[in-house]
């Protein structure tokens, strides 16, 4: 229900600024909408591929870290992309793929689903979604 | 480009530490900026092989967070003839930092490796080192992992020991294999002198044994036994043919020769 009404404040968003004769500024807000959109499907996705709810918040640890360990026991797909951001430290789903030569998609896929699990943070700046590993300062 | 060179084996006593120092300090004979890393916190070595002084500084400090890397540098170019500049970055050796070294959750691990990978940006980008040589712990430890983790080249090094060519394989196999990286495999201590007019037959075998290149073959010097770890060989032997073996495997990793 509530995506529904988010919709229809979208729409209603953009009629108004067809009025106001913006018509790029409508575009960058209907791609911007799109991306979300998007991100939210791949999300979708992964809790649809990981199973039900009980299973799903076993797999969110509170305090998983992206350790070494971590990093060997992982599944080679998601070591690759894991790897990867370990080196750069906060990317794009983007950037990742320019260092692994696989398609933007399949990295968004993989990252979100390490946010899942609870190894990466995610946040939106603007219309990048960055991806990063919390190494929060130590004592 | 091989900027960051991680020394690691098997089993300790390979001659990794000894690989390390000489191998740094030739690169730093050639006119090169190189740092090099004691990253075996359970058992520190390079304070005493180099018989470097810091000011209270260690890298274990670096790591946990407390002190900038410029801090914990010792420059010891004096040692060495030539332009090159020759830093170390040391452990410490007190029991009490190797108790609290080994004591390390995850998400320690997780920031140290972070701290390691800085190096890049720190040293290599904005300070212009062209080298940095980790010298690291034997087995599958944390820092060890780590440091390959960060490296761009890995050093190998193993000895015909039947317990280190076993555990080399399968470290090789089902830990350097999953991380994808740049392998260098030395064999040291070969007891036949005539060892290299036999390199190609060597490198052959390390390939089908190992499945990594070859950097090279180090025979059994009595030499660097009996020097006790007290000199760094290369700066005191410049003639002795360890010397140019540790010059050759040097140039093969400048040049990005090793496959």
């Amino acid at each position: 229900m509530q995506n529904k009404s988010g919709l229809v404040a979208i729409r209603n968003d953009i009629r108004n600024e067809l009025f106001a004769k913006k018509p790029l500024s409508v575009l960058e807000k209907i791609e911007n909408s799109l991306e979300r959109l998007n991100d939210k499907i791949e999300v979708m996705i992964e809790i649809q591929k990981t199973g039900n709810d009980n299973q799903r918040s076993s797999l969110k640890l509170p305090d998983a870290s992206l350790d070494v360990m971590t990093l060997l026991s992982m599944p080679d797909h998601l070591r690759k992309t894991a790897m990867t951001i370990c080196r750069c430290g906060r990317a794009t789903a983007e950037e990742i793929s320019q260092q692994t030569t696989r398609a933007r998609a399949v990295e968004s896929a993989y990252l979100n689903q390490l946010v899942i699990m609870g190894y990466l943070k995610k946040e939106r700046k603007g219309r990048k979604a960055y991806f990063y590993i919390e190494r929060e300062t130590q004592s | 480009m091989n900027k960051i060179i991680a020394v690691h084996s098997y089993k300790g006593g390979t001659g990794k530490t000894l690989f390390s120092v000489n191998l740094a300090a030739t690169l730093a004979k050639s006119g090169k900026k190189v740092a090099i890393f004691d990253l075996d916190f359970r058992a520190p070595s390079l304070f005493a092989i180099l018989k470097a002084e810091n000011n209270g500084t260690w890298l274990n400090d670096y790591l946990n967070n407390t002190a900038d890397i410029n801090k914990v540098l010792v420059d010891l170019s004096g040692r060495l003839t030539g332009k090159g500049k020759f830093f170390v970055g040391l452990a410490n050796p007190s029991t009490e930092a190797i108790r609290d070294m080994s004591a390390k959750d995850r998400k320690w691990e997780m920031r140290a490796l972070g701290r390691l990978l800085a190096l890049r940006e720190s040293l290599v980008r904005d300070q212009n080192f062209d080298y940095l040589v980790f010298d690291t712990s034997p087995g599958l430890q944390y820092s060890s992992i780590n440091a390959i983790v960060a490296a761009d080249f890995v050093v190998v090094a193993t000895t015909g020991d039947r317990s280190d060519v076993d555990g080399t394989k399968r470290m090789l196999q089902e830990l350097y294999n999953l991380f994808e990286k740049k392998t260098g495999l030395v064999l040291n201590k070969v007891l036949d002198p005539s060892a290299t007019a036999k390199k190609s037959e060597m490198s052959n075998k390390v390939k089908t044994v190992y499945h990594v290149p070859m950097l090279g073959i180090v025979p059994c010097f009595c030499e660097i036994l009996r020097a006790e770890g007290n000199l760094i060989f290369v700066q005191d032997k410049p003639d002795h043919p360890f010397t140019k073996i540790i010059a050759e495997m040097a140039r093969k990793i400048e040049a990005n020769e090793v496959n």
